[in-house]
């Protein structure tokens, strides 16, 4: 396998070092973006990143050097320096967190592609953004039309003392559009798939789905229309979230909150901890019986979908919330083994030069059995909200406050007129247990979201909440805008 | 990797331009960070990277490659693919430009050696002096000890001869028990600065002090915002200050500059030079930054441009360009808020009923147009009563314009550094009479 020598090399010194265990990742990246902004190309770049990333194991505690170094002494360097750092924090520890991975695979994986973005022509990139950027300024208030293309190909050789040696070659697509429209004191955005655009794993198959040519007057056109509807109502009332904003409300109010390491307090001091415990596992009525969301690092299209996660782990299928109930959390080896249970393979670095940690990676909430249009039938009085464009929630996640590109007010089981501004509000288990219907698998989408941030130093996490529309009951509506 | 060693990179990417406009950024980057959780290290890192940077300019079009290796074929691979990507762009409305010759100096003591090259040895020493104070007041601690150096190189075919070399600290800490946390950071560019035992000492006060806290009524405070507080709303508002958002239409100051927009005692400024501020003093275009006043006695004096929002707006371009290819648009990036007359001591003492707020916690923008933000209090939160500081409250939501909330209020006389997710600032604290929450928190 490629590296082969160099792992050696490492593993050889780190153990000489003195680290009981260690693994290398070597990883390299390109990252290829384009962006147009009226009518111009506002970005075009093409960017290749090479580097390796050790951690190794002292006396319980991890230490982890990273380096674009790839001669002997820089390979030696970069695993002493790792074993020292190690060392450097069991001399003060009170506890042993790290313990050495015993398994080993042997294996490779690669993303399913069906067409591989680097056949396709930069003229033919550019082409689509310009032609769907164009069709954004629908109405003269229109100050802003955008569109975009990230692209990214990860090659990941991962090698491990205990005999691991994992290839994998993850791709990764997205692109989305935006438009601004700025009318008298106010301006408002829509944005096109979703509330950032469609970011899945796989090829150029991934942009063609986005269908940008074929929403971009429609979009523009409704973010002129925002202008001048009404303000979404305050009050108590019954709401429908379309999928992308459902897929938000999992991330921010289950897919955080349940990572294992944050409700062990190992992101306290940034990210906050969590409300859930352990101890409430099948225990604790999270959600409506309705509510199920599981982990799957191998669902098609996921953007965390891949065959092994950063710690060697490979990927599986594992639940969450079970029926409403807390059925577990995303975990790495050394926060499983605190809860009896093996690690189910949610660790991620952003890059070679990252530690890896437990990220959110595919967790998705499984779809229901109600039609989309269903879903509004028994409702005299609501909204139904589409693309988040406001999110924010408190360092336990429990108090959430979101907000919406787009809302319509809903009477009488019947989608009615545009509403600017819809925001909502609420508690998580109160939320999620208000939730007495899911979209069915018609409407289920696995939504990526490609910046989710975690972790000091801060990474960048790409990861999919598939979902499904969803109606919850009794929501307070219109926070933010009722005072 | 040396200033001498970045620009030879630089001058042999330049070497391959053969004729064409070429800027080349070298960025290189080291950050090792200790962070700590219940008195024991998860995580504990050493991450070094040195990128090459390259924008072509042909025919009035751009195209960015950028590589992290440095041998002959590399260096012509990504100066080959960035002239390659700018001859597929159309020509762009606004002309580019590449920077030319300029002088310009990073302040003194910008690159401390003792911080670029401190040991894991002496990061856990500051950790462990935050530990003592864990366990003499039964909590645990969270936090970070971190140090960083970076330089950065920038050539133009124009002449543009860049070159800064910078160091930064940091450390902050959570301390939590049961029912109550407290936070302290400190962030600095020498690492001597770092003291784990004032850092612990301060936090876990904090948390002692808001044990068992009382759940208040949300509604309409007066409130004092210690600088991570105020921090948190600063990084928002000074976002409006960009050429881009405020050429777009979607900054509150659309059409306000030269008019009054904050209270007549707000003065925020742009100043790397600041003796608290990293201190990079030229823009990833390699244009020289300028020290400017964005709001001055309350008036909007200034936005940040980089070269082509300056020519788009007609305005001077101020040096404020990320790295390209961004989709910020120039930024504020060393926001300083001016000093009032008072401690905060006394801003307290003059205070009848209100909240002191230690740190926020997830501010987001609601409403663009009004700078309407929500967010959360978090890791210290008091009630305030006949101008003295009485116990701990429970965190409360909060909805308000950044704008409206500085209309009227009043800012503390010492300023400190304070940072958080991808943003550092300095400012004192301020108090703001009147500040709505939305909604409560059980904790």
């Amino acid at each position: 396998m490629e590296f082969d020598s160099h792992a050696a090399r490492v593993l050889d010194t780190a153990a000489h070092h003195g680290a009981v265990y260690s693994d290398v990742r070597f990883e390299r990246t390109r990252s290829e973006r384009v962006e147009v902004r009226n009518g111009d190309v506002s970005g075009l770049a093409d960017e290749r990143s090479d580097g390796y990333g050790i951690r190794a194991l002292v006396d319980g505690a991890w230490g982890f050097a990273a380096s674009n170094g790839f001669d002997d002494s820089a390979l030696d360097a970069a695993a002493a320096r790792a074993v020292a750092i190690a060392r450097a924090g069991a001399a003060i520890a009170r506890y042993r967190i790290g313990e050495a991975p015993t398994d080993a695979y042997t294996d490779t994986f690669a993303t399913p592609v069906l067409r591989d973005p680097r056949d396709v022509p930069i003229g033919e990139r550019i082409a689509l953004l310009l032609d769907a950027e164009k069709l954004l300024h629908a109405a003269p208030t229109i100050t802003v039309g955008r569109a975009w293309i990230d692209l990214w190909r990860t090659e990941k050789f991962f090698f491990s003392s205990s005999g691991s040696r994992i290839a994998q070659t993850i791709v990764q697509s997205g692109s989305g559009m935006s438009a601004l429209a700025v009318g008298n004191e106010d301006a408002q955005m829509r944005m096109w798939p979703g509330d950032r655009g469609l970011y899945q794993s796989g090829g150029w198959e991934i942009i063609e789905a986005a269908h940008l040519r074929e929403h971009a007057q429609q979009i523009g056109e409704e973010a002129d229309a925002l202008l001048r509807a009404p303000q979404c109502p305050s009050g108590i009332l019954d709401i429908v979230l379309g999928g992308s904003q459902v897929s938000l409300q999992i991330h921010e109010s289950c897919g955080h909150a349940a990572e294992l390491d944050r409700v062990m307090g190992w992101e306290a001091n940034f990210s906050g901890t969590s409300f859930l415990s352990p101890s409430e596992l099948g225990t604790l009525k999270y959600g409506s019986d309705l509510v199920t969301i599981e982990i799957d690092n191998t669902l098609e299209r996921g953007i965390a979908t891949a065959g092994y996660d950063d710690e060697g782990t490979k990927s599986v299928r594992a639940d969450v919330i079970r029926n409403g109930m807390l059925a577990g959390f995303e975990t790495s080896r050394d926060t499983a083994r605190t809860i009896g249970r093996p690690s189910n393979a949610c660790v991620r670095a952003q890059s070679w030069q990252h530690v890896p940690m437990i990220r959110m990676c595919n967790l998705n909430l499984l779809p229901g059995t109600t039609p989309f249009d269903g879903l509004f039938e028994d409702i005299k009085h609501g909204v139904y909200m589409e693309a988040n464009r406001s999110w924010s929630i408190d360092d336990r996640r429990l108090n959430f406050q979101f907000g919406c590109q787009i809302g319509y007010e809903i009477v009488n089981g019947k989608r009615g007129r545009l509403l600017k501004n819809p925001t909502y509000g609420g508690v998580t288990p109160q939320f999620w247990n208000s939730c007495d219907a899911i979209g069915d698998a018609a409407a289920w989408f696995a939504w990526g979201t490609p910046n989710c941030g975690k972790g000091e130093p801060m990474q960048t996490g790409r990861t999919t909440q598939a979902a499904a529309p969803a109606r919850f009951r009794n929501v307070n509506v219109g926070v933010g805008y009722d005072a | 990797m040396t200033p001498e060693e970045r620009m030879d990179v630089a001058e042999r990417v330049l070497a391959r331009a053969r004729g064409d406009a070429i800027e080349v950024t070298v960025h290189a980057t080291r950050q090792a960070l200790t962070r700590f959780t219940h008195e024991a290290v998860n995580q504990n890192v050493d991450e070094t990277n040195v990128s090459v940077r390259v924008r072509s300019i042909v025919d009035g079009r751009s195209g960015i490659a950028a590589t992290n290796a440095f041998d002959e074929a590399a260096l012509d691979a990504v100066a080959g693919r960035a002239r390659e990507l700018a001859t597929f762009a159309p020509r762009e409305a606004i002309e580019p430009t590449l920077a030319g010759p300029a002088s310009v100096a990073a302040p003194p003591g910008a690159y401390v050696a003792a911080t670029a090259h401190a040991s894991p040895d002496r990061r856990a020493a500051v950790a462990d002096a935050i530990f003592e104070h864990a366990r003499a007041n039964d909590l645990w601690s969270s936090g970070f000890v971190t140090t960083a150096s970076q330089g950065v190189t920038i050539a133009t075919s124009r002449g543009a001869r860049m070159n800064y070399d910078g160091t930064d600290a940091g450390a902050n800490v959570k301390m939590n028990g049961s029912d109550a946390t407290g936070f302290a950071e400190r962030y600095a560019r020498d690492v001597a600065a770092l003291d784990g035992d004032l850092l612990g000492a301060r936090a876990a006060r904090k948390a002692v002090a808001s044990r068992a806290p009382l759940a208040v009524e949300p509604g309409e405070w007066t409130v004092i915002l210690e600088p991570a507080a105020f921090g948190e709303l600063l990084r928002y508002l000074t976002m409006h200050f960009s050429a881009e958002s405020y050429g777009e239409g979607s900054s509150f100051l659309s059409g306000k500059l030269g008019t009054p927009v904050l209270g007549t005692n707000v003065t925020i400024r742009d100043d790397y030079a600041h003796p608290l501020n990293p201190g990079m003093p030229f823009d990833f275009e390699g244009v020289p930054t300028q020290r400017l006043a964005l709001v001055d006695g309350g008036i909007a004096e200034n936005i940040v441009t980089d070269t082509a929002w300056a020519k788009r707006l007609k305005r001077p371009n101020t040096g404020h360009a990320l790295p390209a290819p961004s989709v910020l648009g120039p930024q504020s990036n060393a926001t300083v808020v001016d000093p009032g007359p008072k401690s905060v001591e006394t801003l307290i003492a003059q205070t009848k009923r209100g909240l002191l707020i230690t740190r926020l916690w997830y501010v987001r923008i609601v409403d663009q147009r009004t700078a309407l933000l929500t967010g959360m209090t978090r890791d210290g939160t008091f009630l305030i009563e006949d101008g003295v500081v009485t116990r701990g409250v429970r965190n409360m939501r909060f909805n308000e314009s950044i704008v409206d909330a500085l209309a009227t209020c009043e800012l503390a006389a010492v300023q400190e550094r304070t940072g958080g997710y991808s943003y550092s600032l300095v400012t004192p604290a301020v108090k703001l009479e009147r500040f709505r929450f939305a909604s409560a928190a059980p904790y």
